[in-house]
């Protein structure tokens, strides 16, 4: 526990030091902020860029304020997945390849241990950067547009929770085993992207999905409802990222104890 | 016995890294693991510091099967360390990994800081250190946890002339607390520090032992013969040398079987009325028994 403890405080340390704990709220309260601000001013945008024939009529219903959220997560699937990706990406690579890795476990040190410190201290890092950018989000959209119960903002937040830790798990496990930077965002964005895809082609087949998080957080959102297999694929989705969990372990382990 | 080593291998793939290697130390034992780049040592250390599996073989530490990391120090080649932390940090760092009491850290980091000579830049970054402080660095956090037993992977080998002197004092100073294992491909440094040398050759022991034994094992004798007159017929069939390398007509290397046939060498030389102008007597060194022992 202890060993754990001594690894998780680095962590925080190195993600104050590094100003991760500082740009990646930054970059994701922009992400979440764009979003009213730019549906807000769509139709002032749209008059401005000209091009128009004299006279036209912008008519742009104002959208709900829980559309906007609504679209706010959409904004996060593209964007916000790919931040994940870039920010968990490197942490056990640049400290395999730096050699930094070996001098820790030369000491008394578990694949567990390890794993678990990045594996929480980033979960914690990356919810709560995401739960302050959607506050922002929601912020905004209460003053320029309606209010949205809290209720819905907290259910839909805790929701979407789950697949930004599912991407940040298989990021992670796909961490262990490549050594370039760029091969693990590469494989960890392909990874991503086709569960979704194959969320929304086969979404009689995929209801265990993670990427069903994000569809069953909008739904929730616009109707105060989760709609059907809801507790099937929360359970299916925790099952999954602790087994991406426990694989990122064992990958390690054999990783490490094969090539150093 | 502190280590002992039986039959370890280690493949990768087609590659045999290691071959059938077996060693032990004793406490307070220095050993050097000498032996040309890619012969094996940094992989057989590895191994030893638990950190590669091996393919095969046992390894026995403190009288038990396998490593207990909490009992060793271990150095690698090029020590890397997280470089927003500070020196003292780290060691705080790895103090705690190793179950070093809370109580007992600080005083402990202040100790090792001092040892290495590090106290002045204990408050610096470690990304601006050079490559001496570093590798002091890395001997204080292989030291901080009180090992047994000190593996390091070529010491010196990166370091300038003051920086080797000043580690090789350091390692001086060690082998009365510790059993010390480490690799180096310089015969000097092994000869310097080091009780017992054990040379590797493609993953296997070539030789073990003293290695003021090593230089006396060098059963060959070398003489250099100058003369006025031609030797190549005649010194070309004399039965008691080994080996004979004509530099000139009238100039030859001879290597002789025993010590004792130069006295007949010579006595020949009188008998067939040879004028010897120069007459030299080539020292055994320990590079030539160790190139001996390399190319057996």
């Amino acid at each position: 526990m202890k060993i754990f403890l001594t690894l998780f405080q680095k962590e925080w340390l190195e993600a104050w030091r590094d100003k991760k704990l500082l740009w990646l709220p930054i970059v994701m309260i922009l992400t979440a902020v764009s979003q009213p601000i730019a549906l807000y001013y769509m139709a002032d945008v749209l008059e401005g860029a000209g091009n128009l024939p004299e006279g036209s009529v912008i008519e742009i219903p104002l959208p709900s304020g829980e559309e906007v959220l609504a679209s706010t997560l959409s904004q996060f699937d593209i964007i916000g997945t790919a931040i994940v990706v870039l920010s968990v990406m490197g942490i056990i690579s640049h400290e395999r390849s730096s050699g930094a890795l070996a001098l820790v476990m030369a000491r008394p040190v578990a694949a567990l241990h390890y794993i678990a410190s990045k594996w929480l201290a980033y979960a914690f890092i990356l919810i709560f950067s995401f739960t302050v950018s959607y506050g922002f989000a929601y912020y905004y959209t209460i003053h320029l547009f309606q209010g949205v119960s809290l209720g819905r903002f907290f259910a839909s937040s805790a929701i979407y929770c789950l697949w930004i830790l599912f991407v940040m798990a298989v990021t992670l496990t796909v961490g262990t085993m490549i050594k370039k930077t760029g091969g693990i965002a590469g494989v960890s964005l392909l990874l991503a992207a086709g569960l979704s895809l194959l969320s929304s082609l086969f979404p009689e087949y995929m209801k265990w999905s993670p990427a069903n998080a994000s569809r069953k957080a909008n739904q929730f959102l616009l109707t105060g409802e989760w709609g059907d297999a809801f507790y099937p694929a929360v359970i299916a989705s925790s099952f999954l990222i602790m087994g991406l969990f426990m694989l990122a372990i064992l990958l390690f382990k054999r990783f490490e104890s094969c090539t150093a | 016995m502190l280590l002992a080593v039986n039959q370890l291998t280690k493949k990768f793939k087609q590659h045999t890294a290691v071959d059938e290697l077996s060693l032990a130390v004793k406490e307070k034992e220095c050993v050097a693991l000498l032996g040309p780049n890619g012969s094996g040592k940094t992989t057989t250390l590895n191994m030893l510091a638990g950190l590669l599996k091996p393919t095969s073989g046992e390894i026995f530490f403190m009288g038990k099967r396998g490593i207990d990391r909490s009992r060793i120090g271990y150095l690698p080649q090029y020590p890397a360390f997280f470089s927003w932390m500070t020196a003292r940090e780290y060691l705080h760092f790895a103090g705690k990994l190793s179950h070093i009491p809370k109580k007992a850290l600080s005083s402990k980091v202040d100790e090792m800081l001092a040892f290495v000579g590090l106290e002045d830049e204990k408050n610096k970054r470690i990304g601006g250190f050079s490559g001496g402080m570093k590798q002091r660095l890395g001997i204080a956090q292989a030291l901080l946890h009180e090992p047994k037993l000190l593996i390091l992977d070529e010491p010196v080998s990166a370091l300038d002339p003051e920086g080797r002197r000043d580690v090789l004092q350091m390692m001086q100073q060690l082998k009365r607390k510790l059993a010390i294992l480490f690799s180096t491909h310089v015969l000097h440094d092994a000869e310097q520090v080091c009780d017992r040398t054990v040379i590797l050759k493609d993953g296997k022991v070539k030789w073990s032992g003293d290695l003021n034994a090593l230089k006396q094992t060098g059963r060959q004798v070398k003489c250099v013969l100058h003369a006025e007159a031609k030797l190549k017929p005649w010194l070309s069939s004399i039965p008691y040398a080994a080996k004979v390398h004509f530099r000139s007509a009238t100039c030859a290397e001879i290597t002789l079987q025993h010590e004792r046939d130069r006295m007949r060498l010579l006595k020949d030389c009188v008998a067939r009325e040879i004028d010897v102008t120069h007459f030299e007597m080539k020292k055994h060194s320990l590079e030539d028994a160790y190139l001996e022992v390399m190319n057996e």
